[in-house]
């Protein structure tokens, strides 16, 4: 049976970070003026305005700010997976991203935990940046 | 000095409709059966509503076209000189039409929200708005405003330790309310705390409990002058004050989930126009999509601080016969939901002292409503709306 759960939709802006993510790189834009770091992928600085911009490479760590344990599945695709933990991640660069908590229980997930990515490649054409605790 | 917009302005009429599960009906028709009612309530005359703002569509189910302000006033029979329309939950309706009585445009603002959600399906999966595509996030099984907002909770039951014990209070008393409303949903079912306990997790830390209804129905309210309100059927809920602050940063990149939310400023700036302080509130309508969220948006103004609701929300505080009732309708969660024209035509409705058995006063052992504290709440956080209504 193929990968039947959704998949990443990439834009104009989004595509460089989808890009990455197929050859495991964790990529935000820094501004090329303030070197403000963002996420997600946007045209402007919220900080100074600044049209330019350069893709940096994450180092894939950072800390768990919040997450949530999904235990119904509000798409039929996502039922073999239940229990499930999706979660907000801070990355040391200071950018936070949606993401899934993966090689732990959900109940042994917490707030402020350190955490590194870990590349789930099972859905054809993308690569999704999920996270595991760090030893 | 007092300032200019206090007390000037009135709501006057409120619109209800068959609530719950309605088969058979479009979201239109429940549009049109509360602007009707609404318009019937206050006495004014249909050509003279001048003013019709309405809050956002959703997808439209079972095949009908997208609720327009246009075919709202086409079918009520109206021409307005303005038309607005909320988009993605942006909450400034009562605002807007104060702006537009104020500025001379209008003379009666129609404000109405109607919806099917219920006999139609409405799951509330993908209007939440965010940075991302919809599917980079389902990708990741996040699916909508439940998950969302569990998120923030959980984010301050790291913060300021709270969680269930405090969410269980808040649904019970939101229940014992909608347990005096013969309209409310939830009228006939009681909720106990091993009721609240028991039930199952949908995105932990919610229960189903923590999470408000999902309604077929609709609800409308018109505001005027206090000038033009006296010559009207109803004695006019003034409006004292509002504020609203709109963070609108996503959920995903949020540093407020666990507060200070919108509520904080937007509180700041009603209580300041009002020239009262939060001690002269005698119950509140806040928005409660979520237990959560009632409890972030009371501590945010100023009702308690940071890990101190525990001990606010203990002995039945908010319920019947409690000090500063809370969602006397039962609110979003036992009532039904209509976005935030439930706790604010509640408001109303108290103020008009036209609640039968949920009356606040002697009828359930409350102060009397002279100041009613009413919240609006839009995206995650993201949007945030307060009105401080009064007794004539």
């Amino acid at each position: 049976m193929g990968y039947d759960k959704p998949i990443p939709e990439p834009n104009a802006d989004t595509s460089p970070f989808w890009d990455g993510c197929r050859r495991h790189q964790l990529r935000f834009q820094r501004c090329s003026d303030c070197g403000h770091i963002r996420f997600p992928a946007s045209f402007l600085c919220p900080g100074c305005h600044s049209f330019d911009s350069q893709w940096i490479e994450s180092i894939g760590r950072g800390k768990i700010y919040s997450f949530a344990i999904y235990h119904v599945a509000f798409d039929q695709a996502f039922k073999d997976s239940l229990p499930y933990v999706t979660a907000i991640v801070e990355l040391a660069e200071g950018p936070r991203l949606l993401t899934n908590i993966v090689g732990c229980r959900p109940s042994d997930v917490r707030c402020d935990m350190p955490v590194e990515v870990v590349w789930d490649d099972t859905a054809a054409k993308f690569a999704l940046p999920k996270f595991r605790p760090l030893p | 000095m007092p300032h200019h917009l206090r007390d000037k302005y009135a709501i006057v009429g409120v619109g209800y409709t068959p609530q719950g599960k309605i088969d058979g009906r479009t979201a239109l028709s429940f549009h049109l059966q509360a602007c009707a009612n609404a318009i019937n309530d206050a006495g004014v005359k249909r050509k003279d509503i001048d003013g019709l703002i309405i809050y956002r569509s959703f997808t439209p189910l079972l095949g009908e076209p997208e609720v327009t302000p246009y075919l709202v006033a086409q079918h009520l029979g109206i021409s307005p000189k303005i038309l607005s329309q909320e988009a993605n939950c942006a909450r400034g309706h009562l605002l807007h039409a104060i702006a537009f009585l104020e500025a001379g445009l209008c003379n009666y603002v129609l404000i109405s929200y109607g919806d099917n959600a219920l006999s139609g399906g409405r799951r509330f999966l993908s209007e939440a708005t965010h940075g991302e595509s919809f599917k980079d996030n389902a990708a990741f099984g996040e699916f909508g405003l439940v998950s969302n907002y569990a998120m923030a909770a959980r984010r301050a039951m790291f913060e300021f330790q709270t969680g269930p014990d405090i969410w269980k209070e808040i649904a019970v008393s939101q229940r014992k309310w909608a347990n005096l409303n013969p309209r409310a949903v939830m009228y006939d079912r009681g909720l106990t705390y091993a009721d609240y306990l028991k039930a199952k997790w949908v995105v932990e830390p919610f229960r189903t409990y923590d999470t408000c209804l999902i309604s077929d129905g609709g609800r409308a309210f018109i505001v005027t002058s206090l000038e033009r309100a006296k010559d009207l059927k109803q004695t006019p809920a003034l409006i004292m004050g509002f504020g609203s602050y709109h963070p609108s940063i996503d959920i995903h990149q949020s540093d407020y989930m666990a507060g200070p939310t919108g509520a904080l400023e937007s509180g700041k700036q009603a209580l300041q126009m009002a020239d009262i302080t939060i001690d002269d509130i005698t119950a509140c309508e806040i928005y409660d999509c979520f237990t959560y969220t009632v409890e972030i948006t009371l501590q945010d103004y100023g009702f308690f601080g940071p890990g101190e609701g525990k001990d606010w929300f203990s002995d039945g505080r908010i319920a019947p016969g409690g000090d500063l009732p809370v969602n006397t309708s039962g609110g979003l969660l036992s009532e039904a939901y209509f976005m935030g024209l439930t706790p604010l035509t509640e408001a109303v409705m108290q103020i008009m002292g036209r609640c039968g058995e949920r009356q606040l006063g002697p009828k359930t052992a409350t102060k009397e409503p002279e100041i009613v504290l009413v919240s609006d709440n839009g995206g995650v956080f993201q949007s945030h709306a307060t009105m401080i209504l009064r007794r004539l």
